[in-house]
């Protein structure tokens, strides 16, 4: 209790400049990264233009045969491009909202900056040479690693960081969609995860630069909008809500497509930067023959809203082609995001559904428009695990209530059936794959970041195999310890033997054996990379003073071991860690 | 730094005095040639009501204000008389008011002379010309001054109780029965079509380079069936329309006024989703008198002399400052801002026509406006 009060008086006089400092970081941050964010998306207009990607491009050049011959070589070279660039990365992949979750939730923070760069680069050559991929995703990674470097600037701690992160994230949102209030919310719903006040202001600071930058100075038009709703019936809620749970399957399929084609791809006897080039090529073949599953399709987006634009089949058609153009993208290792792409699958999915209904019972109050949004936010938002962003963008974007309502419909079931069918969102899975579980909270998934390393204590008894039981209990009970550890002279552990155990073999008469035959080797040992997870599940069903650790479980060469009180003092730091950041409020 | 800054005010200090010199040369040199006569600045113009409006609210302040006479051909738009003119004796003219899209063809056929916004004044609260002026109005060759419109005008005794607001009505035949008067060209019908959609102004021209959306708009137009009555000249939808054979006809906004203003027909005009062009001045290569002609287009896109023109012509102000000031018809003191393209009251969703588009995809959309035509069982005899 001291302790506390302590800290609370040492913070009260400063914590309003605290406060006002961190909104003013907000309020920057937001600016720079707003800026980059139209930055971004003006150099992919200009180089949808320049590369015949845009439809009004394409109309404009006026030779067909060099327009067959663009439309294949440009996605394929800047597939080519691309893998070439992602070699510069660590991982060999473009970094994704993916791994701005990952650093917030584990608080390892600091996004790097030359990754970040390239995944940037990576994704603007992508979207720019027509690749299926969507632009959110590198713009939320831009302005999480833009708030993770403003905070390494000002060498702020792990919680500021994150704040910083989620700062950057909502103003490239807010500025992307024309909706600050989508990005507050996404900011805490996709990359924090919970709802600190000390976070709320700079957040929402950094929105609102973005919307102003957005809508005020620049001018952007909206992503969307629908002028005619028309007034749905009370039957039709029943409608968009099973449009709801069928585009969770949607998701599903649309999310396993591209995890499928990433498993598949990594088996291909190709060299990694070679594969984005051959996707390139084959989407660029296929757009030939159905030119709207090109680049991020908003032209797409925008004839799906229209009754009449495309036919029955076609809408299936066109749905299919898409989804598949995209998880080869992706999977085949294009830079680039997901949620363009699950847009237009999504709004092609709810005017299908909104066809199937007219055909089937007629008599609609709703417009076509409206189908089709339901299905939109009930395929994007189980994709990024965003069922309030989703929500909030339609209700920003259209001003309309009526469609909000429809779309809350279609969200209720989406997103529970989605977590249950695949997981919270695609970022989920990703990170499941590469080790990070989050389904099962923040602090499991904390403490299996957390290496044991800096735990390991050397501390301890060290025994030679022939050390006599004798020589074993003089050193052991002098140094005031419980145990020792059988070390060989190559430094391979053996095992373990206690005290009471020498103690008892030597009242026996046994003093002039070696410890050897005594080891217990059925003891458990902890890898040196262990997180401190690893180390807590072991402990529950252990009994002694420390676990061993060694480098690695093949050829175990003695490291130090691990004491209890150790991991218990880490997971209470931790835990401290996580309560104020949190719940603390400033 | 420091350095590198001084070098550029020498630079711009040097090509100030440069400039100073070419003028003086090039007035002495003009007042020289025209010696035996006096100096002159010679205007290509449309001729007309339209040329007579231009001389009341243009050429005779400019004269009054420079002392320099102004004389005026006409003609009827087109690159024919200034390419002949150009590859014999040299360009008659100093100055020729074209369309944007006329304008776009001659300079890039290298016809014209390059012109610079900076050479326009500012608005008078001190706006700078490129924020006053409208987007798109400054290209390589041409400036801007003046907009006009292609709209759907309509019998307002046609529809009792109720009359059209929004460009979907055009399509909309149950409600607004009755034949329309319509140009037998793709462009205005194929915008209007995609628009009664709720297609976003921004989005027109991206929507209709795409197969669906072209067919889309088609389609649109399909469900007009027989109610289509296509027109060619400029006249026919006016008089169609007052002598009420169709309920609503697409045309020119100036045409309109004049029926109702001179003719008092019973005609409103529906500004949503209006199409609008630019009218621009440029300078044709090998102008006796390029630094006069630059001053004649200081003078005449002034923000008053803008606002001026309205008073006699419903052509809108191609500047913000002229466009909001509009007042009333000098003869007959009707309220202009109901008339004039670019006042607010009409602008709010207007259309510039994508004058690049249809430069570059003329000759494909237009085949296919034919086929669209002959599929509807209907002869092209107007070519």
């Amino acid at each position: 209790m001291r302790h506390r009060d302590h800290q609370q008086s040492r913070h009260a006089p400063s914590g309003v400049l605290d406060v006002l400092l961190l909104a003013l970081l907000g309020t920057v941050l937001g600016g720079a990264a707003s800026l980059c964010a139209l930055g971004f998306v003006a150099i992919v207009e200009w180089l949808n233009d320049v590369l015949l990607i845009s439809p009004r491009s394409r109309m404009l050049f006026p030779d067909p045969t060099w327009l067959v011959v663009a439309t294949i070589t440009v996605p394929a070279a800047g597939g080519l491009a691309v893998g070439l660039m992602h070699r510069l990365i660590p991982e060999g992949r473009p970094h994704s909202p993916a791994d701005v979750i990952a650093a917030v939730q584990t608080r390892r923070g600091r996004l790097p900056a030359r990754a970040g760069l390239l995944s940037a680069c990576s994704g603007l050559v992508s979207l720019g040479c027509g690749a299926s991929v969507g632009q959110y995703g590198p713009l939320v990674h831009m302005g999480g690693t833009l708030g993770s470097l403003s905070a390494r600037l000002l060498h702020a701690g792990r919680t500021d960081d994150n704040i910083a992160i989620a700062a950057g994230v909502s103003a490239v949102i807010a500025t992307a969609f024309n909706a600050p209030l989508a990005g507050i919310v996404f900011a805490h719903e996709v990359v924090l995860r919970h709802y600190a006040l000390r976070a709320f202001a700079p957040v929402a600071a950094a929105s609102i630069v973005g919307y102003v930058l957005a809508e005020v100075v620049f001018e952007r038009g909206a992503l969307f909008s629908v002028a005619e709703t028309g007034v749905p019936q009370a039957w039709e809620f029943g409608a968009f809500l099973v449009i709801g749970a069928l585009g969770a399957l949607v998701a599903g399929a649309y999310v396993h497509a591209i995890l499928g084609v990433g498993r598949m791809a990594a088996r291909m006897p190709l060299p990694p930067a070679v594969r984005p080039a051959i996707a390139g090529a084959a989407l660029g073949l296929t757009a030939l023959w159905v030119p709207d599953i090109l680049g991020m399709g908003q032209e797409t987006l925008r004839l799906a809203t229209i009754d009449g634009a495309f036919g029955g089949a076609e809408l299936a058609l066109v749905l299919v082609l898409k989804l598949l153009a995209t998880a080869v993208c992706i999977g085949m290792g294009f830079g680039g995001g997901v949620f363009s792409p699950a847009l237009v699958v999504g709004t092609l999915f709810g005017a299908l559904c909104g066809s199937l209904v007219g055909l089937v019972v007629g008599d609609q109050g709703a417009s076509l428009a409206v189908y089709a949004v339901c299905g939109m936010v009930a395929v994007t938002a189980p994709v990024i695990g965003a069922p309030l962003t989703s929500l909030l963008i339609v209700f920003e974007l259209t001003g309309n209530y009526v469609l909000t309502t429809a779309a809350l419909a279609s969200i209720a079931l989406a997103n529970p059936l989605g977590a249950q069918l695949f997981g919270r969102s695609l970022f989920d899975i990703q990170l499941r794959q590469r080790g990070l579980d989050l389904a099962a909270g923040r602090g499991r998934a904390m403490l299996e970041a957390l290496h044991i390393t800096p735990l390991v204590s050397r501390d301890c008894v060290e025994l030679r195999p022939d050390t006599t039981v004798a020589e074993a209990v003089a050193i052991v009970s002098h140094a005031g310890h419980g145990e020792a550890y059988v070390v060989a002279r190559n430094g391979r552990y053996r095992g373990t033997v206690t005290l009471a155990c020498l103690e008892a073999v030597r009242e026996d008469g046994g003093g002039a054996r070696p410890v050897a035959a005594l080891t217990d080797t059925d003891r458990p040992v902890l890898p040196e990379g262990a997180s401190v997870w690893t180390a807590m599940a072991e402990l529950q069903t252990f009994a002694g003073e420390a676990i061993a650790v060694v480098d690695d479980l093949e050829s175990r060469a003695f490291r130090g071991v691990i004491y209890e009180a150790a991991l218990t003092r880490a997971y209470l730091k931790q835990t401290e860690e996580l309560r104020r950041e949190e719940h603390g409020s400033g | 730094m420091a350095q590198d800054r001084h070098v550029w005010r020498d630079c711009c200090r040097l090509s100030a005095l440069l400039m100073a010199a070419a003028l003086v040369l090039g007035v002495v040199h003009a007042g020289e040639n025209t010696a035996d006569d006096t100096p002159r600045l010679r205007v290509l113009s449309w001729g007309g009501a339209y040329e007579a409006a231009q001389t009341q609210a243009l050429f005779e302040p400019f004269t009054e204000a420079t002392g320099i006479p102004v004389s005026v051909d006409a003609y009827a738009g087109g690159l024919q008389a200034l390419r002949e003119a150009t590859h014999g004796d040299g360009p008659p003219w100093d100055v020729i008011d074209m369309t944007m899209s006329d304008a776009r063809a001659a300079c890039a056929q290298g016809l014209l002379q390059s012109l610079d916004a900076q050479l326009l004044d500012p608005a008078p609260d001190g706006t700078a010309p490129r924020q006053d002026f409208f987007e798109g109005a400054f290209t390589e060759c041409a400036i801007a001054h003046t907009v006009f419109a292609t709209v759907v005008a309509y019998d307002r005794t046609a529809f009792p109780g109720n009359r059209p607001t929004s460009i979907k009505h055009l399509f909309d035949i149950e409600g607004f029965p009755g034949p329309r008067a319509l140009q037998r060209t793709p462009a205005a019908n194929l915008e209007w079509a995609l628009l009664s959609y709720n297609v976003p102004l921004e989005e027109l021209y991206g929507l209709l380079s795409t197969e669906r959306g072209l067919s889309l708009a088609l389609r649109r137009l399909d469900s007009l069936g027989e109610a289509i009555h296509w027109w060619e000249g400029a006249e026919e939808p006016v008089q169609l329309l007052a002598d009420g054979e169709v309920v609503m006809a697409s045309g020119f906004n100036g045409r309109f006024f004049d029926a109702i203003v001179n003719q008092g027909a019973p005609i409103d005009i529906l500004w949503d989703g209006q199409i609008q062009e630019f009218e621009t001045w440029v300078i044709p290569n090998g102008a006796d008198n390029p630094h006069l002609a630059r001053e004649f287009i200081r003078f005449a896109t002034r923000t008053d002399r803008l606002v001026e023109f309205a008073r006699h012509l419903p052509y809108g102000p191609v500047r913000r400052s002229a466009a909001e000031q509009v007042t009333t018809h000098k003869p007959t003191g009707i309220d202009m801002r109901l008339h004039v393209p670019t006042h607010p009251l009409n602008a709010h969703r207007a259309v510039r026509k994508d004058e690049t588009w249809y430069a570059q995809v003329h000759a494909r959309i237009n085949e296919r406006f034919r086929d669209w035509l002959e599929g509807r069982g209907e002869t092209n005899d107007g070519g």
